[in-house]
């Protein structure tokens, strides 16, 4: 079995300025067939964390593995094996929605048979049959963040890394999105996840990364998580205010 | 709150914004290129006055180029997206941070119309036989774009698109009335026209319903505005993160879907849609056609030749904007495309482009091959070499990125 991890971070060290950094130390991996979720208040790094991982941020310390590839030494192998979500929706807004599944599916080498069976399963998945051909523009916010996913989701890479993605998403979105990250995750693909939605997240993610002020104070599953803070939370909620206000 | 100050600053805060390119703008060669094209064009100027063509039509003419600078209107509000939460509150009071916005609009737009007039009336009274007075008819023209401005203000704030739609036709439709009428008739019923249909006008833009500050509206446009402004002056610099307005154009939604499935055309997928659907499609739809129209005017004379090689060259400084278009696209950082096919897609793309609008604006030179082979097909040539100056231009600017602002 495959053991090595999709994503690997070590030693990780970076932020906007070199004097301030907002993120010391950070370590974390992720398996493959593996949910991970990165949480922590806003302003831990969680973001910081997943620019460093697409390389729109240069870390100060420390690498960044993806398949074992480095985005300096592989940039096309390191982006072909990632898709994101971001937290707030970014289209092209001369594009349709269509257009911008197909812009994906192009970029990232999708067989075209692939495409189009995936574009069509997307779009029944997310109610989105009848948009597919209007212009982002022209999309309400909850649409353009299923765009998003959608794209991410057509690519089919080894990791996603995926910010807040329940954000301006109807509760059937929440629904289909969880329901279709656990199909990829028992197909093999690796999710690093990020939200604050904690009693959503915790059924589904295999393991936790806290992070706090821009370190990580604890990861694990949450039976371990819960095990290194006394033991005493009940659910990842609790856990969570247990570790990063001493229980207050 | 003071909001005619909050206007200002931002005003002034734009404007800073784009003081730093001035510099760049007048050592750029296109504003060199400007500059001579002002020369040629006072030199075929004063040409055309000293032997001025019999059957001129004189009216006509001054009908295309004065009903555009009279009906056209713009305001520049700076209005910005969070204006809908933080300025909300001052809606009633948003008279005062219009007013200047409004009159800055016209002051602006009545000098243009003021430059076209001054600049057609040595032709205007050369040809006519019974001209109107020069003031007379600055006043009327003057009179013709403030009701124009309102128009346009009140097209704003309608509630219904479609109407305003409806009501932008009926401006420019007055608008041409007015001009025609004064043009075309004796000044008394002239003036009785024009202040009866005034009249009728104003009263009609007083039927729709209205919105007190149509901020979603004003936004757009400001956003547009702005956009306009960055993209006049990305024709002698390079401007990052240009963002351009967009138009469905559905009769063009195929176009780009027929790319090669291949990840190298992935980005000239991209461009091919944004083209398409930007404006830079239309600019250089209406420069093309202008130019088409101006070459078969002047097809047998070296002076056709001239315009022709001319918008070649200004095809080429508007399609050149495309390079950019793209230049601080999130995705294009975060998604697996080929090193240097964004570069090699853009300069194809634009370069393709220009053959066919050069070949397109070029056609009626063949019409001349019968008679002057030598200078129709030394011309067409001339307009290729300028194709593949601007491309190898480009291909410079991709291999020393460095080099663009």
């Amino acid at each position: 079995m495959n053991t090595a991890p999709v994503l690997e971070i070590t030693g990780l060290s970076g932020g906007y300025s070199l004097n301030k950094p907002v993120l010391h130390d950070v370590a974390l991996t992720v398996q493959p067939g593996e949910m991970v979720g990165l949480i922590g208040l806003n302003g831990a790094g969680k973001s910081t964390t997943m620019k460093h991982i697409l390389g729109l941020m240069s870390p100060h310390k420390g690498d960044i593995t993806v398949q074992g590839k480095t985005r300096a030494k592989d940039p096309e192998s390191y982006h072909n094996a990632l898709s994101f979500v971001p937290e707030a929706p970014l289209l092209y807004e001369e594009m349709t929605v269509r257009e911008h599944v197909e812009f994906t599916a192009r970029s990232y080498g999708v067989d075209r048979a692939d495409y189009e069976s995936r574009s069509l399963q997307l779009a029944r998945l997310f109610n989105m049959e009848d948009k597919m051909d209007t212009l982002s523009a022209h999309l309400s916010k909850g649409m353009k963040q299923k765009v998003m996913i959608m794209c991410a989701f057509v690519a089919r890479p080894a990791l996603y890394v995926i910010d807040e993605p329940f954000l301006g998403l109807d509760p059937l979105g929440i629904r289909s999105l969880l329901d279709f990250m656990m199909d990829l995750k028992t197909s093999g693909a690796s999710i690093l996840l990020s939200s604050h939605i904690l009693s959503t997240i915790e059924n589904y993610c295999d393991r936790f990364v806290l992070l706090h002020h821009g370190r990580v104070i604890a990861q694990g599953t949450l039976a371990e998580m819960n095990a290194a803070a006394g033991g005493r939370a009940q659910n990842l909620e609790q856990l969570f205010y247990e570790l990063v206000q001493g229980g207050k | 709150m003071d909001l005619r100050e909050l206007r200002r600053k931002r005003r002034g805060r734009f404007m800073g914004s784009l003081l730093p390119y001035m510099g760049y703008i007048i050592q750029s060669g296109v504003a060199m290129v400007f500059i001579l094209v002002l020369i040629v064009f006072s030199a075929w100027y004063t040409s055309l006055l000293r032997d001025v063509p019999q059957d001129l039509p004189i009216r006509w003419i001054m009908l295309v180029l004065l009903v555009p600078a009279a009906a056209h209107s713009g305001f520049r509000t700076y209005l910005q997206q969070p204006d809908t939460i933080f300025l909300l509150p001052q809606g009633h009071r948003m008279r005062e941070y219009f007013a200047p916005a409004w009159v800055s609009g016209n002051v602006w737009k009545l000098l243009r119309l003021l430059i076209v007039l001054i600049t057609l009336w040595p032709l205007y009274i050369r040809t006519e036989t019974k001209p109107q007075a020069l003031l007379a008819t600055a006043l009327v023209l003057a009179l013709v774009k403030l009701l124009a401005s309102c128009g346009l203000w009140r097209e704003l704030t309608m509630q219904s698109r479609s109407a305003a739609g409806a009501y932008q036709l009926l401006r420019w439709a007055v608008a041409g009335l007015m001009v025609a009428a004064w043009l075309w008739q004796p000044p008394l019923q002239a003036l009785i026209f024009i202040v009866l249909l005034g009249a009728a006008y104003a009263a009609a833009l007083a039927v729709p319903k209205r919105l007190s500050v149509p901020w979603e509206r004003l936004i757009a446009t400001e956003k547009n505005q702005g956009a306009r402004a960055l993209m006049v002056l990305g024709w002698f610099v390079d401007v990052p993160g240009r963002e351009q307005r967009v138009y469905p154009r559905r009769y063009l939604s195929r176009w780009g879907s027929g790319l090669p499935w291949r990840k190298e055309k992935a980005y000239r997928f991209l461009l091919t849609k944004s083209f398409a659907r930007g404006d830079i499609f239309g600019i250089v739809l209406r420069i093309a056609v202008l130019s088409m129209l101006l070459v078969l005017w002047n097809r047998s004379s070296y002076l056709g030749s001239g315009i022709y090689v001319l918008f070649v060259f200004l095809l080429g400084v508007q399609l050149s904007a495309l390079r950019k278009l793209h230049s601080e696209s999130f995705w294009l950082t975060v998604y697996p495309l080929p090193e240097g096919s964004k570069g090699r897609s853009s300069v194809q793309f634009i370069t393709r482009a220009h053959l066919v609008l050069a070949a397109v604006t070029g056609w009626p030179l063949l019409l001349t091959l019968g008679t002057r082979p030598l200078p129709a097909l030394g011309t067409l040539a001339a307009g290729i070499l300028v194709c593949y100056l601007f491309r190898n231009h480009l291909q410079r600017k991709e291999a020393a990125p460095d080099d663009d602002l």
